[in-house]
């Protein structure tokens, strides 16, 4: 019955709210985990601002109510405690807490599987600053440059790109060469991070046909905010077609674990 | 005084409970688990001195829900007045500790002041003026 | 109190003027816990301003795309100081300084347990403070790893300079400047409590204390260890945070397991002293005073356990165990949250500046917190981690909580400070900028994070389109900033004219130890202590009509053993009886209007 209350007012407004300010597009589910994180992210939403205003409301009740009138010097009855109140709210966030973990580790669960046989592997190594992508079935390899200029406009045609065909489980295998990266498609709902020295893959299975941003979002030195991606999702043909032009560039066989940098130092100071 | 060992021994058992959960969840991921134990072990260890502290020093009038001002009547303990010494003791503190960034060579000066520092705290009390 | 006699005007003594440096020679030497608090609060107060002026300039960069005012560089070099001074340098030694000042009065005490000690704690913040700052005066700038310092970024082939090893060493010595604080805490509340303060009668900012200094000698000895083994890699060819042998998540656990307790740490003692100022100003005492206390030590004891909820983006963390003691922490704050809703509900509620800024505190950590459980949850945290909306959740608990908090703090203590009330109508005009300030520059920081601007981002394209939002909240900053002005005016002009307070307790109706005693109390707080019989104490002594008339229900009840009622019960229950009782009335007179500054009204030879 709160569902479909819910729903009904929640309908009047646009899609971008209905899909609580998350990346999306009117016109499909960027991934396969799409639908599942934002109708969490609604849910949770909702309940949070029913508790906020709730708390507001009272908050508001007590300033505008409860004011001292100007000629009323008794005191208000000293109140110190309320047992059963006191009791409520103590079991009625536990409660709240509760479904909020049951349907998290439901999502959880699904979100960070690995356990199915992937159609597609590729390996992303972050490096400062931007990205190697390896085509592992493929056995291409892509890679490039920070940006330099982040405020000039036409960067985005420039980025290095990954592909990916849609509607094919894609496992994205993420390690570093040198510091903390990490991995994030904003319009994936999801990041990983990139951690030297060890290495992570998580799976997904992207279903609308586009273009997407890609970030590092791990503090990674100071070409951290040019090191940026896009990735783009497109039928099996075009992707096919990729794979041999990087094949026919040379760009064959693996960016490996031998390119890490060794100890050297690395020229941090007088770049700009 | 028994509020408070009562409220550290829970909260040793506590984290003692949720550091073993934990190191078997987690397959013994050993920062968390060597961590929470620890802390079960620092509360539980101020729990355990406080309960003989308590034992020894019988009632005390801050305890005692019903005390008069006049029961805690006498001297309350030696307050320095002012001094000078946390300051030089602190100087050479930083100064040592500086110095494990900026060179070893400035660890002799920082060691010096610290340690003319630390010897002049401790006998404040015992010589010249302020001897007691 | 005693009276002294008038003494001819001719034979009046002028005051004593102490030269400048006889004056500094008196503070840096001193033993006395409200001295040294004063410099506690003074000091941070500036790392404050500092940090407040590193963040000016990077909302200023982030105007629009492009770099027009400082190099990437030195971008990262602002925030990661801006982070590390304001968490540590700031928002720390402020708890230091106000339980310094407070904690002593409010259980009748005469000093800290250890004086010098307490002394010594502050130098070390004080200089490890200027240790870390200082790599601004290197060549190749200060630190610019991020105030979280992840390894292996912050090793020497990644970040060399002696910027990152004097922050390392700076913050290694202010920490324990702040354990060694903790412990003088915890020994003066467990010793030094006047006859009748039992546990369960101490006001709760001294209790928050407490909790809150048990946290730092939880805390503070990992993120010591850390440094150490950071400053050893850095410095001596140590091989701890090797990314081989899994360094990088060594350290995040490592730093964690400090920083979460941290953001409690910092937390605690303003909920403290929130909950002092409300019943205050409400005029009836805290609701649900055991209930809050357990609830601080659920959340201390909580906060301890959350740390990797830092790290659900890794891969490398037991999530539904994090996920779980996360969850949990939302409920003793929401206990907190509603008692303090409690403390207010039916009373008389005037609106001086303290209760202004406790109302807003009320309305903007509210906020943060719902973020919070949100962020709580791996699933959602795996898009916004890491983004603007972490940027803005942090903002919303810290500063709705620090700051909000520490201006209710000055305007309520001053007077027990400095003996003089900080103007009100400045004040409200401070608080009001500030407000408008806050929550326009963080506010719109949510919608930039989820959609899709990460953190620590020196700039970003202009097709991005984060401009129109990122310019809202530069504006709101500059606000923000320029609120601290009026408050700047208001110490000036009421340090140099306003009247004397003559009271011991200026608001009329405060309730602990601090308040029955002068206004500036003399070197040993008291010269007398009243009976102490509740949680009041002062409020007790000056009202003491309504501490009889408190309960006339026959029977209190298993929560209020701890208030001595003898005869009060019987008394009351048989003037109910006979018809003679009166309506609740204070004999204390309200104090609506400070008295008018100039005149003779607060003037009194001392």
């Amino acid at each position: 019955m709160l569902a479909l209350v819910l729903t009904l007012a929640v309908s009047g407004c646009s899609a971008e709210v209905q899909r609580g300010f998350l990346p999306g597009y009117e016109d499909g589910q960027v991934t396969n985990m799409t639908e599942r994180i934002t109708s969490l992210w609604t849910g949770s939403w909702i309940a949070a601002l029913a508790v906020g205003v709730l708390t507001w409301g009272l908050i508001v009740w007590c300033v505008a109510v409860y004011r001292k009138r100007r000629d009323d010097d008794t005191l208000p009855v000293q109140l110190r405690y309320h047992v059963p109140l006191e009791i409520m709210y103590v079991i009625l966030p536990i409660l709240m807490i509760g479904v909020l973990y049951f349907f998290t580790q439901r999502d959880v669960s699904a979100i960070v599987d690995t356990s199915e046989e992937p159609d597609v592997t590729v390996q992303v190594w972050g490096k400062r600053w931007s990205w190697d992508f390896n085509y592992l079935d493929s056995n291409v390899w892509d890679s490039g440059e920070h940006v330099v200029d982040i405020g000039e406009p036409g960067n985005p045609e420039t980025l290095p790109t990954l592909y990916l065909p849609v509607d094919k489980r894609v496992e994205i295998q993420v390690a570093s060469r040198d510091v903390i990266h990490s991995f994030w498609v904003p319009a994936f709902l999801f990041k990983r991070d990139m951690i030297p020295g060890r290495e992570t893959s998580f799976q997904i299975i992207p279903e609308r046909v586009g273009t997407y941003a890609g970030k590092c979002a791990e503090l990674c030195g100071e070409n951290h905010s040019g090191m940026l991606f896009n990735v783009k999702v497109v039928p099996q043909e075009e992707y096919d077609q990729h794979m041999a032009d990087l094949a026919a560039a040379g760009q064959t066989g693996v960016l490996g674990a031998d390119l890490n940098p060794s100890d050297k130092p690395s020229a941090v100071t007088g770049e700009n | 005084m028994k509020v408070t060992v009562v409220m550290l021994t829970v909260l040793a058992g506590f984290f003692a409970l949720v550091g073993t959960v934990y190191g078997i969840w987690s397959h013994g991921e050993a920062v968390g688990l060597g961590a929470l134990l620890l802390c079960a072990g620092l509360a539980g260890m101020i729990a355990f001195y406080l309960a003989i502290a308590g034992r020894r020093s019988g009632p005390i009038p801050e305890d005692n829900p019903y005390a008069e001002v006049a029961d805690g009547a006498g001297e309350q303990g030696t307050f320095a007045p002012w001094s000078w010494w946390p300051l030089v003791l602190a100087l050479g503190c930083a100064l040592s500790f500086a110095a494990l960034a900026i060179g070893w060579w400035f660890l002799v000066l920082g060691a010096a002041v610290g340690i003319v520092g630390l010897i002049g705290w401790v006998f404040e009390y015992s010589r010249g003026i302020h001897a007691h | 109190m005693a009276t002294y006699a008038e003494l001819p005007s001719a034979a009046v003594l002028p005051a004593r003027k102490r030269s400048l440096g006889s004056q500094v020679i008196r503070w840096i030497t001193s033993t006395d816990h409200k001295t040294i608090g004063y410099m506690y609060l003074v000091t941070s107060f500036v790392f404050f301003m500092i940090a407040g002026l590193m963040a000016l300039l990077i909302r200023a960069e982030l105007f629009e795309p492009g770099m027009q005012i400082v190099s990437k560089d030195q971008y990262n070099q602002l925030f990661t100081m801006h982070g590390t001074i304001m968490l540590l340098l700031f928002a720390t030694p402020l708890f230091a300084g106000f339980a310094n000042v407070i904690m002593p009065l409010q259980i009748g005490a005469p000093d800290v347990a250890f004086p010098r000690l307490n002394m010594f704690a502050f130098w070390l913040f004080a200089f490890g403070g200027i240790i870390a700052v200082s790599g601004f005066l290197t060549p190749a700038g200060a630190a610019s790893f991020g105030w979280f310092a992840y390894a292996p970024l912050s090793n020497a082939i990644n970040s060399p300079g002696l910027g990152g090893d004097l922050w390392v060493f700076g913050l290694a010595l202010g920490g324990f400047g702040t354990i060694l604080g903790a412990v003088n805490f915890i020994t003066t509340i467990l010793t030094m409590r006047a006859p009748g303060m039992t546990m369960f009668r101490m006001p709760i900012f001294t209790w928050n204390t407490l909790v809150t200094s048990l946290l730092v000698l939880m805390a503070f000895p990992p993120l010591a260890a850390a440094l150490f083994a950071l400053g050893a890699d850095r410095r001596l060819g140590a091989q701890v945070f090797n990314a081989e042998n899994g360094g990088a998540i060594l350290w995040q656990h490592l730093f964690w397991f400090f920083g979460h307790p941290e953001v409690y740490i910092i937390a605690l003692p303003f909920f403290g002293i929130v909950t002092e100022i409300l019943p205050v100003f409400s005029r009836k005492p805290i609701f649900g005073y055991k209930g809050l206390i357990y609830a601080t030590i659920a959340i201390g004891a909580l906060s301890v356990t959350v740390w990797a909820h830092h790290m659900y983006v890794t891969g490398a963390v037991l999530l539904p165990f994090f996920a779980l003691m996360t969850m949990l922490i939302a409920v003793p704050t929401g206990v907190k949250y509603f008692n303090w809703i409690g403390t207010i509900w039916r009373g008389k509620i005037t609106f001086e500046t303290p209760m202004l800024w406790a109302i807003g505190f009320l309305v903007s950590f509210l906020f943060g917190g719902l973020t919070g459980v949100i962020l709580a949850s791996p699933a959602l945290d795996f898009h916004v981690s890491d983004t603007y909306f972490v940027v803005a959740h942090f903002h919303y608990v810290i500063f709705g909580t620090v700051v909000f908090a520490m201006f209710a703090g000055f305007y309520f203590w001053w007077p027990k400070f400095t003996g003089k009330m900080l103007d009100e109508r400045l004040g409200k005009i401070h608080f009001w900028l500030l407000f408008f300030g806050f929550h326009g520059t963080f506010l719109i920081q949510h919608w930039l994070g989820v959609e899709g601007m990460p953190r620590r981002y020196a700039d970003y394209m202009p097709e991005d389109g984060f401009t129109l939002f990122n310019q809202i909240s530069t504006v709101g900053a500059f606000l923000l900033a320029a609120s601290t002005l009026p408050f700047l005016w208001n110490v000036y002009i009421t340090t140099k004219s306003a009247p004397k307070v003559t009271v011991d307790d200026p608001w009329g109706y405060g309730a602990s130890l601090e308040w029955a005693t002068s206004c500036p109390p003399p070197r040993h707080n008291f010269t007398s202590l009243p009976r102490i019989r509740s949680e009041r104490p002062a409020f007790d002594l000056h009202h003491p009509e309504v501490a009889a008339m408190d309960h006339v229900e026959p029977d209190p009840g298993v929560l209020d053993w701890e208030a001595d009622r003898r005869g009060e019960r019987e008394g009351a229950v048989a003037t109910k009886a006979n018809g003679e009782d009166e309506p609740e009335q204070s004999a204390a007179v309200i104090v609506d209007e400070p008295p008018a500054p100039g005149t003779d009204e607060g003037q009194e030879q001392r």
